[in-house]
């Protein structure tokens, strides 16, 4: 029988009996070509974004907008817009954030962006600072080993698009921000999407969260910021700085504008493809953290029984694990006992809330049965809803 | 904003609520909402005691 081969890879198959002196070469050739086919696909993979995962940003291609579906919103600081994009801001009412602001065409590949509308010309004194990011969790993070010798680099890339050009910035920050890292970008040519990409070597000093559910590492892009709060670019300092010196202020023309999609924090010196991910993925990715259930007239949130007369307990069960015992908030719902409705108008974890479910006691002013079942719904309104916030 | 304490069945502090919200914060140090309440107490401010306990 002479050699034959596989049926996929053309591997040989020695002749069995007829191969004494030449069935090593054979057998060593077939491993060079199954070794040389496995790092092509696996680089080919990576290259073309099929592996998932490597991006650390979530809702980076801003699709998900759980709590203000689309609408525009004039954020507080500290407060969250489209799902794991936080504010952080000294002066309120400077600038409002909207998914898909102005509704300019996405850059090619995206469908979604955040978009930022400076609401006034407002001078930024030294204190201040108008931020946009993402405050990523230490179980996401652990594994660059900022902090100690052997700090992974990182590569923070973008889509960006504003009204104004020059030089702009933001910064990685530690949890305690006693370590910072500015940098800068330049936006060369107004309203125009550009991709950019910056090359962090990582922080070997300084205190860093590992793998808890805390802050590993904030990823801010700077929207104004004092000389209180900018320092040298691109270049790791002690303290709290949260952009380059001399940055662009967004929020110091009127109307200018700040749009940005395809974020993405990936481990290593280069900037890959976007870690495209199914959009049930990422909105179980930012589930852990919030959680909106609306939807209809009378979206249900959750069954249970009447405890007193004006109090039910009702279960609602979330749909992934949160980071933490979720805060919980009700806004236009009702308790229904039978075909009577009872508005409600406390909520209390008295009854107890774990990271999968909120047994919550529900306040009414009526006067409700005890021991009979309840249902927590929207009052006939499709902008009701029950919240579930474990956000950083 | 005022802040309100939550009891839980056996009377012991369990949540925090804020006035004119129907909202229960836990009393985890990890929640950003609590950690904004201790924020807020640091500041000097009183948080309300719970309401009376509705028996059932």
């Amino acid at each position: 029988m002479a050699d034959s081969t596989t049926t996929n890879l053309l591997l040989t198959k020695p002749e069995v009996g007829a191969s004494t002196d030449t069935w090593g070469t054979k057998i060593n050739a077939d491993l060079d070509l199954v070794d040389a086919k496995f790092t092509a696909d696996l680089l080919s993979a990576s290259a073309n974004g099929v592996t998932g995962f490597k991006n650390r940003i979530i809702n980076g291609a801003m699709v998900i907008d759980q709590r203000n579906a689309g609408a525009s919103v004039t954020p507080a600081n500290g407060d969250y817009t489209l799902d794991r994009i936080k504010v952080a801001t000294t002066q309120a009412s400077k600038f409002t954030v909207q998914q898909n602001a102005g509704a300019v065409t996405p850059p090619s590949g995206f469908k979604n962006y955040l978009g930022v509308t400076s609401s006034s010309a407002y001078s930024v004194v030294s204190s201040d600072y108008f931020l946009i990011g993402q405050a990523l969790e230490g179980f996401n993070t652990s594994d660059l080993g900022f902090g100690a010798a052997g700090a992974s680099t990182i590569t923070l890339s973008f889509w960006v698009r504003s009204s104004l050009t020059g030089t702009f910035g933001g910064a990685i920050n530690n949890s305690a921000y006693s370590r910072s890292y500015p940098f800068s970008y330049t936006v060369s040519t107004a309203n125009t999407w550009e991709q950019k990409s910056v090359t962090i070597a990582g922080d070997t000093t300084g205190t860093w969260i590992g793998a808890t559910n805390g802050v590993g590492l904030y990823a801010w892009f700077n929207l104004g910021t004092g000389s209180t709060g900018s320092t040298t670019a691109n270049a790791w300092a002690a303290g709290s700085y949260y952009a380059p010196t001399g940055a662009v202020s967004v929020v110091g023309t009127s109307g200018a504008t700040f749009y940005i999609t395809g974020v993405q924090l990936e481990k290593g010196s280069t900037a890959t493809s976007f870690d495209y991910r199914p959009y049930g993925t990422e909105l179980m990715l930012c589930q852990r953290y919030y959680f909106r259930n609306t939807g209809s007239l009378y979206a249900m949130h959750g069954v249970g029984t009447v405890f007193s007369t004006t109090q039910a307990d009702v279960y609602t069960k979330f749909p992934v694990s949160m980071r933490i015992i979720p805060t919980v908030s009700l806004s236009s719902t009702q308790i229904q006992v039978g075909a009577t409705l009872y508005a409600a108008t406390s909520v209390s974890g008295a009854a107890g809330v774990t990271t999968d479910g909120a047994f919550s006691r529900v306040g009414t002013a009526g006067t409700m049965i005890i021991g009979y079942a309840a249902i927590l719904a929207n009052a006939n309104n499709t902008s009701g809803y029950l919240d579930a916030t474990a956000e950083l | 904003m005022q802040y309100q304490i939550q009891n839980d069945v056996n009377g012991n502090p369990c949540a925090i609520a804020i006035v004119g919200k129907i909202i229960s914060i836990p009393m985890n140090e990890g929640n950003t909402d609590y950690q904004a309440f201790l924020a807020w107490l640091a500041e000097g401010n009183t948080v309300l005691p719970p309401d009376e306990p509705v028996n059932a």
